[in-house]
């Protein structure tokens, strides 16, 4: 499972609207960080890896939902859930196949069809995420969800999503 | 899937703890709402929804640890511990009704194929060679039967289903570790809650 970023600025010092700016942030560029490759379709763990940060991010979001006013942070948080169930219906059913096909080794000849006509199904509804995940980013682009969620939180919180530094947890180690 | 509670009295510009706190009292006070339910292991619901809340106790310990002078982590541990058993009985939960579905799906396959079939027979003209006719009829029909797929969805239901009593088991039985040693005292210890 993808790391997740850490969160630079903080400490027992931080104020809690600051905290959320910078956490929410970071988050949400973890997030993003993935898009292209769960576009591709060419690597499942690309997707993976972005589900669980949509989740890390909704997470963060529920935890400073008291530094925000509550009706707008509501549509923001709605649309980041959309985008975790969206990734998540996809991700259920890869890791729905990855397991029946490790189980194919442990059971008996007699139940090998049942288990290979249930992967042909989830393979098939798997196709149809695609298209899905596609509409969602396209969805996204055509309201301008980026900047328009990046500028509602340097509002509340005041910090300047440029400035902040990201660490992305799986960036090769520079060399000495 | 239960909405978490509102939390009141955030003051943004005051420091992370003791705006977490009154987040924390919250959510805790979510996680042992469900302890009078979780006996029953037919409370799929109850028990669904304590994982939701475990879940949401969880990342706040990993957001806010900063916050605090004590080590959160080995909280963290075992809310992990308790949201991962919940996850796998939740797992089985949903996984069980999808192969009994997966079931009937075979059935309304195996229905329309046969329909498809029937539909394409000539009506009325008999046959040169009936017995060829019925044979390759007979074929036909063989094909659309998914029978030699029922058996290993059968065990799959089987083995998910033992699966499940055996993870209720083991998670009733760190529920009760968790009650002996006074998890939830220390926790609101360890967060200044008392």
């Amino acid at each position: 499972m993808a790391k997740a970023w850490p969160v630079p600025g903080l400490d027992r010092r931080t104020r809690f609207r600051e905290a959320a700016g910078r956490v929410i942030l970071v988050r949400w560029r973890e997030m993003m960080s993935y898009r292209a490759g769960t576009e591709a379709g060419e690597d499942i763990e690309e997707l993976h890896a972005m589900r669980v940060s949509s989740r890390r991010l909704r997470a963060a979001m529920d935890a400073f939902e008291g530094a925000f006013p509550r009706k707008e942070f509501r549509r923001y948080l709605r649309q980041v859930k959309a985008i975790t169930d969206t990734l998540g219906d996809a991700r259920d059913l890869d890791v729905a196949t990855e397991r029946l096909e490790e189980l194919k080794g442990q059971m008996g000849s007699e139940a090998q069809p049942g288990l290979d006509g249930l992967i042909r199904r989830y393979l098939d509804e798997r196709r149809q995420e695609d298209p899905r995940i596609s509409a969602l980013f396209a969805q996204l682009d055509d309201e301008e969800f980026a900047p328009e969620f990046e500028a509602f939180i340097e509002t509340h919180t005041g910090i300047d999503a440029a400035a902040v530094e990201l660490e992305p947890a799986d960036a090769p180690t520079p060399e000495p | 899937m239960a909405k978490p509670l509102p939390v009141k009295g955030i003051k943004p510009k005051r420091r992370i703890a003791p705006n977490a706190r009154r987040i924390f009292e919250v959510r805790i006070g979510e996680v042992y709402s469900y302890e009078g339910a979780i006996g029953d292991p037919a409370n799929v619901t109850e028990l669904h929804d304590m994982r939701i809340a475990f879940k949401r106790l969880r990342y706040l310990l990993e957001i806010f640890d900063i916050g605090f002078d004590e080590d959160l982590s080995p909280h963290l541990e075992q809310v992990k511990q308790l949201q991962d058993l919940l996850g796998d009985i939740h797992d089985c939960d949903v996984q069980v009704p999808m192969l009994e579905e997966h079931l009937r799906w075979l059935d309304r396959q195996e229905a329309d194929a046969i329909g498809a079939l029937v539909v394409r027979a000539p009506p009325g003209e008999r046959p040169d060679d009936v017995e060829e006719a019925y044979e390759s009829f007979r074929a036909s029909l063989d094909a659309t039967r998914r029978s030699d797929e029922r058996a290993g969805i059968h065990q799959l239901l089987g083995r998910r289903r033992r699966e499940r009593d055996e993870l209720y088991a083991r998670f009733l039985g760190e529920w009760r570790r968790l009650k002996r040693e006074r998890f939830r005292a220390d926790l609101e210890r360890s967060l200044g809650l008392t």
